[in-house]
């Protein structure tokens, strides 16, 4: 079976390479090893028996004496798992003699490979790229990785300094997964990141009852948004078990087991609520960057900070913006410090003329139109074009925040298509149908918990139906609009803990 | 035991003897303070009933024309909070926020009494946005407010604004915390200052009322968290608790600065004053309370607190802010001569009973001329509300 959109891969520590890794890292104990030495056995796939899991990751070569007994060791648990229907890719790190290491993949039946940097030229099997978000690039694989994914969630050392009025930051990987789609929208996109070390359990104060059994690692709900995360973005998690899980399952521990089946449960319901993979990132603002070298970075935040003031937005590479349709935009952001070509400075002139509003950096060239008065706190500078504005702006660094509120303030909450209320750890993401016609609004909770009050939105656009899916609930629920004086309509939704979705129909 | 009380201890106050030591290091301007006209109305909803009741209730504290005729008015309204964040499914404005369709009135009825100029203001949470942007994203259509009168305006106060240079208003009675503040040009700028508030609970200090709602006036580009250190900020960032709540950091050096480091850091204790302080700095000539809907147990959505989205069905005017926030209470169930203590001044100073003594107004109702609907028959009891929640929790 060759790698596709519907592979869902899990890292799979397991034989001397990983033992070898392990003894060099902080922490590795003896019953990590054991445990590592245990999922070499070909029983220990009985874990990924009847669940979504078709695809394993395994260290392949990472440079280490360790490698060279490394696919002898998975030998047994390849043949088997190929056997039960599994893919297997090989992770290959570090200073590895890579092209050593693709062939003994292949002579393993690995169905590919995965590294950072180039592939070797000629390899016998696919390579999947695995490299940084600031670094990702296509390649003939139909899998595009990204190797420094975050695990997803409200960051440990977030301040609770702001009160009731604060919206928290978000760690997520919703950035670098739609700059890689924008980048390569044929591929499919995997994202690797680790659980943290778990935490022991806080215990009960003295004189009360024992808490009922508890997973001691990473809690359901952190595995749940682990995976909620990428998928609503349209990608993939490289399912990656903390330690204390993997030994638990293999212990056959129940609260593992529970973890471990919420997982199994969130993954089918993103196979069988897949639109992201045919629905596109929509909203009246598009941020438009090669995002390569510096620009990257200003490109990654500002796809960072527009879900957290809820600015609805699309993503264009700057390679096909040529090609990309501007209709329905309000407004473009241009990241990059070099200026476009000329085709593509005069399609972003004329769509200003036409009434929208264009930000570049401070470095664009001779800008046209006429100045005009802006307040002075803005970050841009504004000018008159057409029927439309273009906004330079005015450091070469500009404080991002500021940056993405300014742009927002300029395109005006006039234009927004929605908004979300009650919900500060939550990020939305709203995508569209070719034709418009369906939408989808992917909601994230990245406190893993219920807020005080349910998420609700505001709606401009009438549609036809609007319906809540959720691993959280039995069933998809019809959700009501209703009217509001000024126009549009508000939809109520139930408290969510991780993830929900509302399907939309015109 | 402990024989004597430190000066901080006194100043605090804590409940002991906390009356005869409000003031602080201010001179008492209790006896200069004037009697208030106060009218109260029952108004059940923002329909049409809206516009009369408030004519009505403007008549009774002797009309509009000789207040505002042919005068730039500043009408100060909440915005209070995280715009994001609702009390359940229900509007802003229906809870925290003063309801735009009762700005509007309140605007209109001003044009009609030959208001020259009406300008808008408030100091929205932590944002450089118009107050126009601010009232679109809440899905309000501030074209309303705007065309309510002729020369309406907004100014988002928050920072200089339109203005060339901030507005220095001193307290004439001498500081007990700031000796004067700096403020955005459209706080000189108007001859009549109205405070056009809701009728709120205030998790730190028991009540948020016209008097609480001028603390909105003070610019965040100086007392803000992202405030300039020696001179004001260009940008607006963050809310004001850092300074004013817990003095964690001072206001930009170009203002006037706290007259005493080691007083007390308790928000208890600074609010009230700072509030009291401000209200006789900045004067209200007219205080609106819109009671028609609201929320009990605090400003804004506290998420554990009890809280509940009420229907009161008042409104309140004045001509005095305290004389108009006594009545308030009154009618949310609060007995406007309590101090620290007594509710709902659990663990707060009473601003009334501290702007009185600044000669800002009277909280005594029997000392002030009251009109309209008879307290008694609109008291909408905020505690009992309270108790409620916390009774059917218990029972959950």
């Amino acid at each position: 079976m060759a790698l596709n959109a519907e592979s869902v891969p899990m890292r799979w520590p397991a034989g001397p390479l990983d033992i070898a890794c392990g003894e060099k890292a902080k922490g590795f104990t003896a019953q990590t090893a054991e445990v590592l030495r245990n999922w070499q056995d070909p029983a220990s796939l009985a874990i990924v028996q009847g669940t979504p899991v078709n695809c394993l990751v395994v260290s392949w070569a990472a440079g280490l004496p360790a490698d060279a007994a490394q696919p002898e060791a998975l030998k047994p648990l390849i043949e088997k798992g190929r056997q039960a229907g599994l893919d297997f890719v090989g992770l290959i790190e570090g200073k590895a003699d890579r092209v050593a290491a693709v062939a003994a993949a292949k002579a393993a039946g690995l169905a590919a490979v995965a590294m950072d940097g180039d592939a070797p030229a000629g390899a016998s099997l696919p390579v999947i790229p695995w490299n940084k978000g600031s670094q990702v690039r296509s390649a003939s694989s139909p899998v595009l990785g990204i190797s420094d994914g975050i695990w997803p969630g409200l960051p440990q050392a977030a301040s609770q300094a702001g009160g009731p009025t604060n919206l928290p930051w978000v760690d997520s990987n919703g950035a670098p997964v739609l700059i890689a789609r924008a980048l390569a929208p044929d591929k499919t996109v995997w994202v690797g990141f680790d659980p943290p070390p778990p935490q022991p359990p806080p215990q009960p104060p003295q004189q009360q009852p024992p808490r009922p059994q508890q997973q001691a690692g990473n809690s359901a709900e952190a595995y749940v948004l682990a995976v909620a995360d990428p998928a609503s973005y349209g990608a993939k998690w490289v399912i990656s078990l903390d330690d204390q899980l993997r030994a638990d399952l293999t212990a056959k521990k129940q609260p593992a087991a529970d973890v471990w089946k919420k997982l199994v449960e969130t993954l089918a319901f993103f196979g069988l609520h897949n639109q992201a993979r045919t629905y596109q990132p929509d909203g009246p603002l598009a941020v438009l960057s090669n995002f390569a070298g510096p620009d990257y970075d200003s490109g990654e935040e500002a796809i960072n900070l527009f879900p957290r003031i809820r600015q609805p937005f699309r993503v264009i590479a700057r390679s096909r913006a040529a090609a990309a349709s501007f209709a329905g935009l309000q407004a473009v952001y241009y990241v990059d410090q070099e200026a476009p070509d000329a085709a593509l400075r005069q399609k972003l002139i004329a769509f200003a003329q036409g009434g929208g509003t264009v930000f570049v950096p401070s470095k664009w060239p001779n800008p046209e139109g006429a100045p005009l008065t802006a307040e002075p706190y803005l970050v841009f500078n504004l000018r008159k074009l057409g029927n439309g504005r273009l906004a330079v702006c005015k450091d070469a660094q500009p404080d991002p925040s500021d940056l993405v509120d300014d742009i927002q303030n300029i395109v005006s909450h006039r234009n927004d298509i929605l908004r979300l209320y009650n919900a500060p750890s939550m990020n939305f993401l709203y995508e569209t149908s070719a034709q418009g016609r369906q939408g989808v609004i992917h909601l994230l909770n990245f406190s893993r918990r219920p807020g005080s009050d349910g998420p609700l939105f505001y709606v401009k656009e009438p549609h036809k139906s609007a319906r809540l899916v959720s691993p959280e609930i039995a069933s998809p629920t019809d959700l009501a609009f209703t009217p509001q004086e000024a126009g549009g309509a508000e939809l109520f939704l139930p408290k969510l803990s991780v993830y929900g979705a509302i399907e939309l129909e015109k | 035991m402990k024989q004597h009380l430190t000066r901080r201890e006194l100043l605090a106050g804590a409940g002991i003897g906390a009356g005869a030591l409000l003031v602080g290091p201010a001179k008492s301007l209790a006896t200069v303070a004037k009697p208030g006209r106060v009218a109260v109305a029952r108004c059940k909803t923002y329909g049409p009933e809206l516009v009369p009741a408030m004519e009505k209730m403007f008549d009774q504290i002797g009309g509009l024309s000789g207040l505002v005729k042919g005068k730039t008015v500043a009408v100060k309204i909440n915005l209070i909070g995280v715009r994001w964040q609702r009390l359940g499914n229900a509007p802003m404005e229906e809870t925290f926020w003063t309801h735009p369709r009762a700005i509007g009135a309140a605007v209109h009825l001003m044009g009609k009494a030959g208001a020259k100029r009406i300008r808008v203001v408030e100091g929205p949470w932590s944002t450089p946005e118009t107050l126009e942007e601010v009232m679109l994203s809440m899905n309000w259509k501030p074209r309303d407010i705007l065309t309510a009168a002729d020369n309406v305006e907004f100014e988002n106060t928050n920072y200089l604004g339109r203005g060339k240079k901030y507005s220095r208003f001193m307290v004439p009675a001498g500081a007990m915390i700031y000796p004067g503040y700096d403020l955005n040009h459209s706080y000189e700028d108007c001859d009549v200052f109205v405070s056009f508030a809701k009728l709120k609970e205030h998790a730190a200090t028991g009540i948020t009322l016209s008097m609480k709602n001028v603390y909105g006036t003070t610019p965040i580009t100086i007392y803000g968290e992202g405030a300039g250190k020696d001179e004001p900020s260009i940008r607006p960032h963050g809310g004001r608790g850092g300074t004013f709540h817990f003095a964690r950091r001072l206001p930009s050096k170009s203002a006037p600065q706290q007259i005493d480091m080691s007083l007390p850091k308790d928000a208890g204790y600074r609010l009230p004053r700072i509030i009291a302080e401000l209200n006789s700095a900045r004067p209200v000539h007219l205080a609106i309370i819109d009671g028609v809907m609201s929320a009990t147990g605090a400003e804004t959505n506290y998420g554990s607190r009890p809280q509940a989205a009420v229907k009161p069905g008042v409104l309140i005017a004045g001509t005095n802010a305290v004389a108009t926030d006594a009545v308030a209470m009154a009618v949310m169930g609060f007995n406007p001569m309590n101090d620290r203590g007594q509710a709902p001044f659990a663990a707060s100073d009473n601003m009334l009973h501290l702007g009185e003594n600044l000669g800002v107004g009277l909280r005594d109702l029997k000392q002030n001329d009251i009109a309209g609907v008879p307290i008694s028959e609109v008291v909408f009891d905020y505690t009992a509300v309270r108790d409620k929640i916390l009774a059917e929790r218990k029972k959950a």
